[in-house]
């Protein structure tokens, strides 16, 4: 029975998604109570605002990215079509606005509408050329992909030089939005964003749970050829899945731009592809394809968010130097621990041979090396890091030993 | 005189199964003794135990009389032991002889590679097996044929005394398994050992010295060939004995469905230029049209074609109930009511993260559909049906399906087909890998299909499967069509004749 | 996921424990007077409630090394220790959405007194908006070095210091005209170089240079390289070869004078240009005593660092007096101003560019040496 692969069936969580739900709680409270400012609970309005509006933003991306993951793809642009969006969308309110308006507020509702429409049809155009690059001129998803991840931005920023140089006489490299819609958007955006993930998330399951389309999409993740055989129109499948994708973050692209008042192309969302497929694996998609649910998806993001608000909580000064270690660390830990009954039963250890004896120290320096960093912002530990560093190198050291020990005593 | 190989008492046991349940039984030095048994009799997990590949089980294996403790491949072929798998383990990209030495390169005083030696002593070894391809062929374009004599080249250069063949003859034409008949025998001669699996009662029977017959895990019986029959031990293997299963009985023929006209796919770039070259031929409700040909001839691809999902540059004419029709999707094909069962199950039939259920019901999901969302209930209820039908058994229709045998498993993807209600079933070489009992019952439930009305095509490996079931038997050879017969007519020397003289 | 066997079980448990202990591992600045298990807000009898300012940078540039220097400067000379306040600095990503992400954040920590933030785009509602909102919750804000559009956001912070980018500029400006006369060129085309073209500072600046440079020479461009080293001498490479009547390359933020530098000496066309350009790097006065620029404007970060920590801890006690000082026009036009001084930096005495050319109240001229003196006086290496 493998209740996380046809989701839908019961209301039973299964395992992964029970974990991460404890991990999430676990995160929550830990940093609830390490923080010397407490501010989950003495602040819990702001707080929880900051985190559901990250949560949803990130989760829209992702349940784009899960979608193509979970039909067999991989869409590395996400970030690059946000902002792509996103700059969309600022253009053609520019173009929509008076001349001279540098701040864009003499929009009218059909500026707004051709804006939004706009950049939503941005992102069924990139989807569309995504599945073309994929099944017509056969480029592996990766290549394709990451092609777009390049060109897009920098197509954007190109756009935005030309619009603005055009319309305002100069150049620019980014677009300010103060048009009194997205203003509004910006003043509710907690409601509005978290509303449009949760709508979203249910639509996604739906889909993927409960119509042929949405098995479609699981058939042709898990064996292409054998969903083509079985006729599955599988360009069709894929050029649903690429465009959803594209889709979400080209929604994500418009939230952003409200609520950061500009359309910045050059540095909107970087990297947000990494981190939205990141939350999907960590919820229990395979990058094999065919596997992955919306649930899980879901949590996942809000692990991550949680983890990276956690970062800025506890590590007060230069926490984003901070961030991409730990995220890295958990994100890979997550998908390890998933994997960790399979050690057991086909009889693999962890630390076997020359090679795991090797990694033990390599593991316990970096512990001891990342604990040193971090410690530096700790006010008791001021001019004893070098003691700390040592001490959770030397602690990590006899553990992982502890470990390769009882396993060379498991196997005779 | 010592066994060069003796089990005692061996066991392996994994989470839920009991693979192997004290086994006892011996090796002479020199003989060709064959395993026969069922799928999931335990053959191929006591071939991994002796190669090294499983390392931990009960029981002693002794080789030359000292226990045996392998702690993996290296360990056993040190011993001296070899397998050739029956999915070959060759790197596609790699020259032949790279192959063979792939892992024990040879080296020139400066450390670097030494392709010219290995080249060399590749061509010697190959020499010796009848393979007449160049040592630097990259291993990926050889036929099945020579990809397995180069494995059995790289057990010999091993100097391994004891070789495990695990299937040898399911790819091969009949002159390349005369030829290995021979390289046997000269193996022999030298004084090697082989392991012979199979359960082709043919080839056991001519080429094994002692028979030993496994099922369900357990030893049943060691014999001298000499001392017993195809029958007797078929019936040691599935616990009873099977009678020779003739459908006999005249299934009533109905109006042509099917019709393929001076069919014609061209191949670029290879010799040959066409994989398929003016085929034609009819096909009737009712009736069974069976396709025999060896490995290559083009009987996969005529049923890919038909179905739309080959490459679209054939040309011809394919008929369907009087009218033209030309596919450009298998969706199409399906609308049509044509349905096909493809030939390697796990690669183009199954989905291995998807439930039973899910695997049978993806072509008929559209009927379990109530207000716009596929219903869970509705879709049990439709597998229910299939299942029964052909025989599927299972814990239930949520059970995963990669726990299923290779049969049950064929037996759900053709149960996939038949809620697409199709008038047509291609079966493209449907029982291969699969074992004795369930090749019957897949057997029955094509014969019953057929009663109902359905035209089917089927092509095989296993010439007496076709003259069983078979109402008319066409042949290919090299992409042509060669030869048709009525079941009256056939025989297997007229077939393999037609097959391959053409 | 196949039928679980033992270990699974309770493995499921392993990854909550080691997310936890992976985040006690992180857990960052106690405040030295408390610890983690009593809130900071309780003040124990005797110590007084721990507080922070937080600086809030553009990007990162050494030029806030400088700054941080002056803040920790400014934390010991105000004695903010024994007001239980801590001083520090956060760097940002050069992004618009790293600002509001961090003032969003220090809007949740009560502990945060004051926050300084050198505005990464001055007209941008979304970053205004989050000043405002924590001014509204009585966290005092101002902004330094980099401000918001005065005209729209005035409100989002109370008061500004910082160099005055104008004057800035025309000193720069005038300075380069000083040298192309010098060289016997009457006109010819210049180059500008910034991180961000939009940013209030940089914008003050170029116009600043534009206007002091005057209409015989013609402003070709103005690139942004948006804080990005390897961009940033692109840009230069690519003003050398697109504009032939290229005259005089000016840097506006610190990073681009070793950019402008590194990019003319190592094509060998330094003589060909006139160099000139913002702040000290330390790399730019390593270049500056090679010979490779002719003139520096140079800001004083670290005076912006001192006199900081002094307004937010005015501010905090409601220290009249000391804000009256700085702020004696506090009702007129850009009262809330307070600009800190500026040099020009030449490499000796015999550079065209004298110190008569200046207003010796608004900016002080010295040669290499003597600004190298000071930088040592405070411990500084860069300016």
């Amino acid at each position: 029975m493998n209740p996380s692969v046809i989701p839908g069936r019961g209301w039973r969580l299964p395992r992964h998604e029970l974990a991460l739900l404890a991990a999430t709680v676990a995160v929550f409270v830990v940093t609830g109570w390490l923080d010397p400012n407490h501010t989950y609970v003495t602040n819990w309005a702001e707080s929880s605002e900051i985190i559901l509006r990250n949560t949803a933003l990130l989760g829209i991306i992702a349940l784009g990215a899960a979608v193509v993951i979970i039909a067999g793809g991989i869409d590395l642009s996400a970030g690059s079509m946000v902002a792509f969006s996103a700059t969309t969308c600022g253009l053609i309110l520019m173009v929509c606005s008076e001349p001279g308006d540098k701040r864009l507020v003499t929009v009218g509702p059909l500026g707004i509408a051709a804006a939004i429409g706009g950049a939503m049809a941005s992102g069924l155009l990139v989807g569309t050329l995504h599945t073309w690059l994929i099944t017509s001129i056969r480029l592996p998803p990766f290549i394709a992909t990451l092609a777009t991840l390049v060109g897009l931005r920098s197509f954007a920023r190109a756009m935005c030089l030309f619009v603005t140089k055009e319309r305002w006489g100069s150049e620019s490299q980014q677009i300010n939005v103060n048009t009194p819609f997205f203003s509004w958007l910006k003043e509710h955006n907690v409601v509005i964003t978290t509303g449009t993930f949760l709508v979203l998330a249910i639509l996604t399951w739906l889909i993927l749970s409960r119509t042929v389309l949405g098995r479609h999409l699981y058939a042709l993740g898990g064996n292409e050829q054998a969903a083509r055989l079985s006729g599955v129109r599988t360009d069709n499948v894929k050029w649903f899945a690429y465009c959803f994708g594209s889709l979400t973050s080209a929604l994500a692209g418009i939230f952003l731009m409200a609520d950061s008042s500009v359309a910045q192309p050059g540095t909107l969302a970087r990297g947000y592809e990494l981190n939205a497929i990141a939350a999907a694996v960590v919820g229990g998609c395979s990058l094999q394809g065919g596997v992955g649910t919306v649930p899980g998806t879901v949590l996942g993001a809000l692990f991550l968010r949680l983890v990276i608000d956690a970062v800025s909580k506890l590590i007060k000064a230069s926490a984003d130097v901070y961030e991409g270690m730990i995220v890295g660390i958990i994100v890979a830990l997550a998908v390890t621990l998933t994997q960790v009954g399979r050690f057991s039963r086909t009889g693999r250890t962890l630390f076997a041979g020359g090679r795991g004896l090797a990694a033990i120290p390599t593991i316990a320096t970096f512990a001891g090396l990342l604990a040193m960093m971090s410690s530096g912002n700790v006010e008791a530990f001021q001019g004893r890091t070098g003691l700390v560093g040592t001490a959770v190198g030397m602690a990590v050291l006899a553990a992982l030993a502890v470990i390769r020990w009882l396993e060379g005593r498991r196997t005779p | 005189m010592t066994p060069i190989i003796a089990f005692r008492g061996v066991g392996k046991r994994f989470p839920g199964v009991v693979a192997l349940d004290h086994v006892s039984f011996d090796l002479r030095q020199g003989e060709c003794h064959a395993i026969c048994g069922e799928n999931g009799a335990g053959k191929s997990t006591l071939m991994k135990l002796l190669s090294g590949v499983i390392t931990e089980h009960e029981g002693e294996i002794l080789i030359r009389g000292e226990p045996a403790a392998f702690r993996g491949t290296r360990d056993a072929e040190a011993a001296g032991i070899a397998i050739i798998h029956q999915e070959l383990n060759l790197v596609e990209q790699l020259s032949a002889a790279a192959n063979i030495y792939l892992g024990r390169e040879q080296r020139t005083p400066l450390g670097l590679l030494d392709d010219a030696a290995m080249e060399r002593e590749a061509a010697a070894l190959l020499a010796e097996l009848e393979c007449p391809i160049d040592p630097r062929t990259l291993a990926g374009t050889l036929r099945v044929g020579d990809q397995q004599l180069l494995e059995i080249a790289k057990a010999l250069s091993l100097s391994s005394d004891v070789l495990i063949m695990d299937e040898p003859t399911s790819a091969l034409t009949e002159s390349e398994v005369a030829r290995l008949d021979r390289v046997i025998a000269r193996l022999r001669r030298r004084g090697v050992t082989i392991l012979y699996i199979s359960h082709k009662m043919d080839e056991v029977f001519r080429l094994a010295d002692r028979i030993t017959v496994l099922r369900d895990g357990r030893h049943v019986k060691t014999v001298d060939r000499t001392a017993t029959s195809p029958r007797e031990v078929t019936g040691w293997m599935v616990g009873r004995e099977i009678a020779d299963h003739g459908f006999h009985g005249v299934r009533s023929r109905g109006p042509q469905v099917l019709e393929v006209r001076r069919l014609t796919l061209p191949w670029p770039g290879h010799p040959r230029g066409y994989r398929l070259e003016n085929i034609s031929l009819a096909l009737h409700a009712g009736e069974i049209l069976g396709v025999a040909g060896l490995m290559g001839a083009g009987r996969t691809e005529l049923l890919e074609t038909i179905f739309g999902a080959g490459e679209p540059t054939w040309t011809g004419e394919i008929v369907v109930d009087g009218r033209p029709v030309r596919f450009t999707h298998p969706a199409e094909a399906c609308a049509a009511g044509i349905a096909m069962v493809p030939e390697d199950r796990k690669r183009l039939g199954i989905f291995p993260d998807l439930d039973v259920a899910a695997n049978v019901s993806l072509c008929g999901l559209r009927d379990a559909v109530r207000g716009g969302l596929v219903s869970r209930n509705r879709e049990e209820a439709l597998v229910a049906g299939p299942i029964r039908e052909t025989g599927v058994k299972t814990s239930g229709p949520h059970a995963v399906i990669t726990g299923l045998s290779g049969g049950n498993q064929q037996k759900c993807i053709i149960g996939r087909w038949l809620l697409a209600k199709p008038r047509i079933l291609l079966l493209d070489d449907p029982t291969r890998g699969i074992d004795v009992g369930a090749k019957a019952e897949l057997y029955q439930l094509i014969d019953r299909l057929c009663r109902e009305g359905m035209a089917v095509i089927l092509t095989s490996s296993e010439l007496p499967e076709l003259l069983s079931l078979a109402d008319r038997i066409v042949v290919l050879a090299d992409g042509r069509l060669t030869a048709e017969f009525s079941r009256a007519e056939a025989t297997e020397q007229r077939i393999l004749e037609a097959a391959t003289g053409g | 996921m196949l039928p679980l066997a033992f270990p699974r079980r309770h493995g499921f448990l392993v990854l909550p424990m080691l997310a936890v202990a992976v985040l006690c591992g992180c857990s960052g600045e106690r405040s030295p007077a408390t610890g983690p298990s009593k809130p900071a807000a309780t003040p124990v009898s005797g110590t007084p409630t721990a507080r922070r300012f937080i600086f809030i940078t553009n990007g990162d540039d050494p030029f806030w090394d400088a700054l941080l220097s002056g803040l920790k400067e400014g934390e010991h000379r105000y004695g903010c220790a024994a007001a239980g306040i801590t001083v520090s600095r956060d760097v940002n990503n050069a992004s618009a959405e790293g600002q509001i992400e961090r003032l969003r954040q220090y809007a949740t920590q009560d502990d945060v007194a004051g926050i300084a933030i050198s505005v990464i785009q001055a007209d941008n509602q979304s970053i205004s908006e989050e000043m405002r909102k924590l001014r509204a919750k009585g966290v005092k804000v101002i902004t330094v070095d980099g401000d918001v559009n005065r005209e729209s956001f005035r409100d989002a912070r109370s008061y500004y210091i910082g160099t005055d980018n104008t004057v800035g500029g025309r000193t720069l400006g005038t300075a380069t005209r000083a040298l192309l006369e010098a060289k016997g060129l009457k006109e010819g085309g210049y180059v500008q170089f910034a991180g961000f073209t939009d940013n209030d500072n940089a914008r003050s600046r170029m116009n600043g240079v534009k206007e002091a440079i005057g209409d015989g020479y013609v402003e070709r461009d103005r690139m942004a390289d948006e804080m990005d080293l390897p961009r940033a001498r692109d840009n230069v490479r690519n003003a050398t070869q697109n504009h032939k009547d290229l005259a005089a390359l000016v840097g506006i933020w610190a990073y681009n004078a070793p950019a402008i530098a590194d990019v003319v000496t190592e094509s060998g066309t330094r003589d060909r240009y006139v160099v000139a350009t913002f702040d000290a790097q330390d790399l730019a006065i390593g270049h500056m005593e090679k010979g490779h620029i002719d003139v520096m404007v140079v800001q004083n970060p670290f005076e912006m660092g001192v006199r900081t920590v002094r307004l937010l801890k005015a501010m905090v006690d409601d220290d009249s007096p000391v804000i009256e000082e700085m702020f004696p026009n506090a009702t007129a036009a850009d009262g809330d101003v307070h600009t800190t001084g500026l040099r020009v930096v030449v490499p000796d005495t015999s550079s065209p560019v004298k110190a008569d050319l200046f207003d010796p109240k608004v900016v002080e001229f010295m040669p290499l040496q003597d600004f190298k003196a000071w930088l040592a006086k405070y411990g500084l290496t860069s300016s």
